[in-house]
């Protein structure tokens, strides 16, 4: 690109990630999702909400809803329960409107309740130390053995599910919002209430843990494939 | 490259960015270790796995309607008042922790500036005959430098002893 100015060194992987992220986004997203399009009608809701204005602040809420229902999808899997939490959030958010410094911005305040909300979720659900093979449903089997080349997104979103629900809470949360949701290093920080680098090391683990828990289950399809090929064989020689 | 980097790069690109392997070293290495290309099939499930979380979601027909009915229940059972409350509790949340320093930091300086008081007098006297000692009409040895009024006591007593009979000697506490 002529005039370009150039890339920062070691950021070489950066424009790829940054053009997946925006191909990610839908075309037809809204335009006041993030309130930044007409900032003057968010702040004229929120003073209308603070006052008890209950269709303002419904109104604001389906500005940010989005979002807010991407978060709390890529963290239960059960519409009826993401709907719940989101309920959760949304009934959070408005007991503390009041306290909402008006200026600042809502985007973020309303976020960070909604991760605060799928946080307490997690810590709320029992670790499962380890997945086997054996726990899977066939479908979840197939996206395995199919190395994740499977169309089958239910069956991927459950063995997912599976997956992560072997890491910890703040592992959980950190890989989710930085893959998921594309949350930069800092904002994890400052949700996981760290500093970047520890945010990078937790990430760092968590991707570990994760591919770690998978390499499992790859072995042990694997090792399954392979006695049922030495299964076949025997008895094809049986036969003859 | 070595195991060690073609590992590194896997976990660095296995964060959801497309794991084509266009770096000829990595694919060269990739087509002669079996424990690489297991990682970097475990890299594309993960990513995979990952983008399948990513979902759009629209609230059901029902979900406004509901919250509606939430906030108004939220409304009514908090008043103005309790509103009112808890937005100072808010308030009062943030000042407790300066309060309690506030606090700790007056008890120091009375503490240090304060030091102790001297014990009040005691009274000792033998028959109806009482008096009253105060630490200085006491004199006592220099080595004893906060008397307790047990102490005081004792020396008044051990006074008596010396001068008269023990038995006749009384000493009780003044009290305030």
């Amino acid at each position: 690109m002529p005039g370009a100015p150039p890339a920062p060194a070691g950021l070489s992987s950066l424009p790829d990630r940054l053009t997946r992220r925006m191909s990610d986004r839908k075309e037809d997203e809204e335009p006041a999702e993030a309130g930044r399009e007409d900032p003057q009608r968010e702040a004229l809701l929120i003073e209308q909400a603070q006052r008890g204005n209950h269709e303002a602040f419904e109104a604001l809420l389906k500005l940010h809803q989005r979002r807010i229902f991407a978060l709390a999808g890529s963290f239960l899997r059960r519409r009826q329960d993401v709907e719940d939490l989101v309920q959760e959030v949304f009934l959070k958010a408005y007991l503390a409107i009041g306290r909402f410094r008006p200026g600042a911005p809502f985007a973020p305040w309303l976020h960070r309740i909604a991760v605060n909300a799928c946080y307490d979720h997690l810590r709320s659900i029992r670790r499962r130390p380890e997945v086997a093979l054996d726990d899977l449903a066939e479908r979840e089997k197939v996206f395995l053995s199919a190395a994740g080349q499977s169309d089958d997104r239910a069956a991927a979103r459950d063995l997912a599910e599976r997956i992560l629900a072997t890491l910890s809470p703040k592992d959980r949360l950190a890989i989710t919002l930085r893959e998921v949701q594309g949350l930069e290093i800092a904002e994890i920080a400052s949700v996981l209430g760290c500093t970047r680098p520890a945010a990078k090391v937790r990430l760092f683990r968590a991707r570990r843990a994760m591919q770690a828990a998978l390499q499992g289950l790859v072995r042990q399809e694997e090792q399954m494939a392979k006695r049922l090929r030495r299964r076949g064989r025997d008895d094809v020689s049986w036969g003859e | 490259m070595t195991c060690h980097g073609a590992n590194k790069r896997l976990t660095r690109e296995g964060s959801g960015a497309d794991l084509s392997i266009q770096d000829e070293a990595l694919a060269l290495h990739l087509a002669a270790c079996d424990r690489c290309t297991q990682a970097l099939r475990t890299a594309r499930l993960s990513a995979a796995l990952l983008g399948a979380l990513r979902e759009e979601i629209e609230p059901g027909p029902s979900f406004y309607l509901q919250l509606r009915e939430r906030l108004r229940a939220a409304a009514s059972g908090i008043g103005q008042p309790e509103a009112m409350l808890l937005q100072a509790w808010g308030y009062a949340r943030r000042l407790v922790p300066a309060l309690a320093l506030g606090v700790l930091f007056l008890a120091g300086v009375t503490i240090s500036l304060g030091g102790r008081r001297p014990p009040l007098p005691v009274e000792a006297g033998r028959g109806r005959e009482v008096q009253a000692f105060s630490l200085e009409e006491l004199n006592l040895p220099a080595a004893v430098e906060q008397p307790s009024q047990d102490q005081m006591l004792a020396f008044v007593l051990m006074q008596g002893e010396v001068r008269g009979s023990a038995a006749e000697v009384r000493g009780t506490r003044s009290e305030r």
